[in-house]
C-alpha cells in the first residue's frame, strides 16, 4: 500500500513538473574540465554576437562520453550539436561508410578558411579518415619534460645538459635510490609512456593508411631501449599511478624527480600540486640521438559536428570561435595552458608571460618553440585495442626482464610484440567495414 | 437465493482462474517491453558485424567461431573463473562461519557484529571500488602504509598494476562487500533448523563437528544452494568493481596484461567503445550459457530436484 502510495505521489509530481526540455540554439559536450570553464567564459560572447542564440556548454565525464555519443547516435536522441571527443577514442566513430560517420565533414569548411593551411598538419591526421577531416583539432600537445627544479640542484643535474636520453639516463642511474627516488615517471604496466617515445621517434601504431605499424623495429627497438629504465636492477623510472592523490604526492616527495608533461597537464599540475610552486621546471624532452626531435606528443581532442545539429552553419561559427578567435584564445591559454593548433596564435603575448609556478619560465613560448616538430599520430577505430594490446607487452617484457635480465630478452620482445599485433590484425580482418 | 449462490459460484471460479494472470500480468508486460525484445534482438544481433545501428552485415557463427579464438576472451573466462571460485570457496565459507558465530544465544552484542558485517553491503559496489582503488594506492594507500610500520618495507607497492596482485585485490575487496550479506541468508537458514534436532545428536553423543556435518548442513542446504548459485551468477557478472579499481586514468582499462579483464567487461569494451554490437551480443548470449550451465549443475550436484521429485 505504502509503495503504491509512494508511486502515485512520485508519478504525479513528476506529471506537473516535467524536466525542461532544453531550449538551447547549441549544446556542446565536453569532457574536461579546463575546457568546460573556459567555454563558459567564452561563450556569453558568442551570444552577444549572435542576439538570440543560445550555447550550453555541459561537461559530460570521459568514461561515459563515447558510450553516451555512440548511444545517442545510434536511438538519435539527445545528440549534442558539437561534441569534443578524445583523442583515443575518436577513430571509434569513423567505423564503418563515411557517409554513416555521425559527424559532419568539415574538410570543404577547412579548405575555403584557409585553416587548412594555417593550423599544425599533423594535428588533423587522428581525426581524418578516408581523406575526410570529421573533427577540428584543439590543441597540438606538444610534450616537455617537468621536473624539480629545486632537487635537480640539489643532486647537482645540469637539465640544460641533457640533450639525449642516454645523458639523462646515465644522471638517472646516479641519483636513483630504489624504492625512494626515482629520475622519472614512467609505466611499467601500460604503453602510456612507451607510446610518447615512439611517436617521438617516429612510429605509433598505425600510418597515414590505417596499416598497423605497432610490431615494427621501431617499436622492437623501443622496447628494448624501455623496459631496462623501468625493470630489472639498474631501472630509474617508477609509476605511482595515475590517481591524482599518488601522483601529488610523489612529486611532493620527491619520489619522482621528473614526468612527462605536455601543455595540458602543466596546468592539472599547478591546480593539483600548488604547494610545488617555484620548485617546477620545464625542458624539452631529451632526444633519442644528438640533434633529434626534442618533444612528441601525448593526447588531444578534436570538435566534431554532429549530423544531427539543425544549424550546422551556426555550430561552424561557435567552433571558429571558441577555437581559432585570438582573443578567446588568449583566455583559454590563461585558464588551460593548452596552445593551439593555429600557428598564428603562437604570438600572443600571454604565451611569453613568465610563470611563477614553473621557476619564472615563459612555458607558452617553450611549448609553442616545440610545436612545429609535434609528430603525427594516427588513430584507428582499433586505437584502443592496439594500446591495450601494447600495454600487454609491456607489461610482459617487464616482468620477464625482471626475472631474467638480457638473457633472451630480444627473442622474447619481438614474440610477444607479434602476438600482440597478431591480435589487432584478427581483430582488423573481421572488419568487413 | 439460488441465484446469488451461482453468482458467487461464477465469480469464485473467475477468480481462482485469472486472478494468477491478473497478478501476472504488470510481470509479462515489463518483461515483453524492456526485456524480450531486446533479448531476441541482441540474440539476432549476435549474428552480424554491426557499425552503428544502421549498418549491419550477417556473418552466420562467425561471432561465435572467433570468441572460441580470441585470447582475450579466454582470459576474461580465466579471470572471471577464478574470481567464482574464490567468491565461493573463501567468501561463503566465511560467510558461513559468521553466521555460526554470530548465532550463538549467549555472544555478546552479536547484534552489533552482525550490523557491522552487513554495513559494507549497504555502501554499494561503487564506494567499494573506489575505497579500496585508495587502500591499495602506493605511497599513501593503507595497505602500503600498514606493511611500512610492520616490515619498514618502501610504501611503493602499486598493488593494482601488479598483474599477479590485481586478482586477490579485487577478491579482498569483494569479500569485504559481500560476506556481511551472506552471512544474513545463512543466519536466516540456521534459525529456521529444528534445536530438538540438536538435541537428539547430542543425547546420540555427537560432537560439535557432527552436529554441524550431519544436522546444520543438511538444514540449511536449500538455502545454500540458493546462495551458491546466486554467488555464482554474481561473480560471472563482475564489471563495476574491477572497472572501478582499476581505473588507473586509461579508461576501460582491464589491469596489467589484462589481470582485471571479466566478461562483462570484455562485453562493455566491444559493445560501447569500439562499437561492435553483434561481438558484444554474442559475448553477451555465451555468458548467458556459461552461467545457466553453471546454476544447472549446481543445483543438480545438491540433490535438490531429486528431492522435489
Amino acid at each position: 500500500m505504502v509503495i503504491v502510495v509512494l508511486m502515485l505521489v512520485s508519478g504525479s509530481w513528476l506529471l506537473f513538473h516535467p524536466i525542461p526540455q532544453n531550449t538551447a540554439t547549441l549544446r556542446l559536450w565536453t569532457f574536461a574540465t579546463v575546457h568546460c570553464d573556459a567555454y563558459k567564459q567564452a561563450v556569453p560572447g558568442f551570444e552577444a554576437q549572435h542576439p538570440g542564440v543560445t550555447v550550453d556548454v555541459e561537461l559530460v565525464h570521459g568514461d561515459a562520453i563515447t558510450s553516451r555519443l555512440q548511444s545517442a547516435f545510434w536511438a538519435s536522441l539527445d545528440v549534442p550539436d558539437l561534441v569534443e571527443v578524445e583523442i583515443s577514442q575518436a577513430g571509434a566513430f569513423f567505423r564503418g561508410p563515411v557517409a554513416d560517420v555521425g559527424f559532419v565533414d568539415l574538410t570543404d569548411w577547412l579548405k575555403q578558411s584557409g585553416y587548412l593551411d594555417r593550423i599544425v598538419k599533423s594535428r588533423f591526421s587522428p581525426y581524418t579518415s578516408r581523406g575526410r577531416v570529421f573533427g577540428l583539432p584543439h590543441d597540438v600537445h606538444p610534450v616537455m619534460l617537468a621536473y624539480r627544479r629545486d632537487l635537480f640542484e640539489r643532486l647537482g643535474i645540469d637539465a640544460d645538459k641533457l640533450q639525449t636520453w642516454d645523458d639523462f639516463v646515465h644522471e638517472g642511474r646516479r641519483v636513483t635510490k630504489r624504492g625512494h627516488r626515482y629520475m622519472i615517471q614512467f609505466s611499467d604496466v601500460t604503453s602510456q609512456n612507451l607510446e610518447m617515445l615512439l611517436f617521438q621517434r617516429g612510429g605509433g601504431y598505425f600510418d597515414a593508411n590505417g596499416d598497423l605499424l605497432m610490431d615494427n623495429e621501431i617499436t622492437v627497438e623501443t622496447i628494448k631501449w624501455y623496459i631496462p629504465l623501468v625493470a630489472g636492477s639498474h631501472l630509474i623510472a617508477s609509476d605511482p599511478g595515475a590517481s591524482d592523490q599518488a601522483f601529488t604526492r610523489a612529486v611532493e616527495d620527491g619520489y619522482i624527480l621528473s614526468f612527462i608533461c605536455p601543455d595540458w597537464r602543466s596546468r592539472l599540475i599547478e591546480r593539483n600540486v600548488p604547494q610545488m610552486a617555484g620548485k617546477m621546471a620545464l625542458m624539452p624532452l631529451p632526444a633519442f640521438t644528438r640533434g633529434g626531435r626534442r618533444t612528441s606528443t601525448w593526447g588531444g581532442t578534436m570538435l566534431g559536428i554532429t549530423k544531427h545539429c539543425r544549424n550546422k552553419e551556426l555550430a561552424w561559427q561557435l567552433a571558429q570561435y571558441l577555437y581559432f578567435d585570438r582573443q578567446q584564445l588568449a583566455a583559454r591559454y590563461r585558464e588551460t595552458n593548452i596552445l593551439s593548433p593555429l600557428k598564428p596564435a603562437w604570438d600572443l603575448p600571454v604565451l611569453r608571460e613568465p610563470r611563477p609556478y614553473w621557476s619564472d619560465q615563459p612555458i607558452g613560448k617553450l611549448y609553442a618553440e616545440l610545436a612545429e616538430q609535434v609528430p603525427p599520430q594516427y588513430v584507428s577505430p582499433f586505437t584502443s585495442l592496439a594500446k591495450e594490446k601494447l600495454g600487454q607487452v609491456v607489461s610482459a617484457c617487464a616482468s620477464y626482464y625482471s626475472s631474467h635480465g638480457e638473457e633472451g630478452f630480444e627473442a622474447f620482445v619481438r614474440v610477444r610484440l607479434k602476438q600482440a599485433a597478431d591480435d589487432v590484425r584478427r581483430q582488423m580482418e573481421r572488419n568487413p567495414f | 437465493m439460488t441465484v446469488r449462490v451461482v453468482n458467487s459460484n461464477r465469480y469464485h471460479h473467475w477468480q481462482t482462474r485469472y486472478a494468477p494472470y491478473v497478478f501476472l500480468a504488470p510481470f509479462a508486460l515489463i518483461f515483453l517491453t524492456f526485456w524480450l525484445d531486446p533479448l531476441i534482438k541482441s540474440f539476432v544481433l549476435a549474428f552480424s558485424i554491426t557499425c552503428g545501428p544502421n549498418v549491419r552485415v550477417f556473418v552466420g557463427l562467425n561471432n561465435f567461431r572467433f570468441l572460441l579464438t580470441d585470447p582475450d576472451f579466454h582470459k576474461a573466462v580465466w579471470n572471471t573463473s577464478v574470481f567464482a571460485m574464490a567468491s565461493l570457496f573463501v567468501q561463503l565459507s566465511l560467510s558461513l562461519a559468521l553466521a555460526l558465530l554470530l548465532n550463538r544465544r549467549f555472544l555478546k552484542g552479536r547484534n552489533l557484529f552482525r550490523l557491522a558485517f552487513f554495513t559494507p553491503n549497504l555502501v554499494g559496489m561503487v564506494f567499494v571500488g573506489l575505497l579500496f582503488s585508495m587502500v591499495f594506492a602506493p605511497l599513501f594507500g593503507l595497505v602500503n602504509q600498514v606493511l611500512h610500520a610492520l616490515t619498514n618495507q618502501p610504501t611503493d607497492t602499486n598493488w593494482l598494476f601488479n598483474p599477479k596482485l590485481v586478482m586477490p585485490a579485487l577478491v579482498l575487496a569483494a569479500l569485504w562487500l559481500y560476506v556481511g550479506f551472506n552471512m544474513i541468508y545463512f543466519l536466516a537458514a540456521l534459525q529456521a533448523v529444528d534445536r530438538e534436532l540438536y538435541d537428539a545428536a547430542q543425547v546420540d553423543g555427537a560432537n560439535m563437528f557432527q552436529q554441524f556435518l550431519h544436522v546444520t548442513l543438511p538444514g540449511i542446504r536449500p538455502v545454500a544452494v540458493v546462495i551458491v548459485v546466486l554467488s555464482t551468477i554474481g561473480s560471472f557478472q563482475l564489471f563495476e568493481l574491477a572497472y572501478l579499481m582499476l581505473n588507473n586514468g586509461t579508461r576501460n582499462w582491464p589491469g596489467p596484461d589484462n589481470s582485471g579483464l571479466t566478461i562483462v567487461m570484455y562485453l562493455y569494451q566491444n559493445g560501447f567503445v569500439t562499437g561492435d554490437l553483434g561481438y558484444a551480443s554474442a559475448v553477451g548470449w555465451t555468458l548467458a550459457l556459461i552461467v545457466m550451465a553453471l546454476s544447472l549443475l549446481q543445483i543438480w550436484l545438491s540433490g535438490t530436484w531429486k528431492r522435489e521429485a
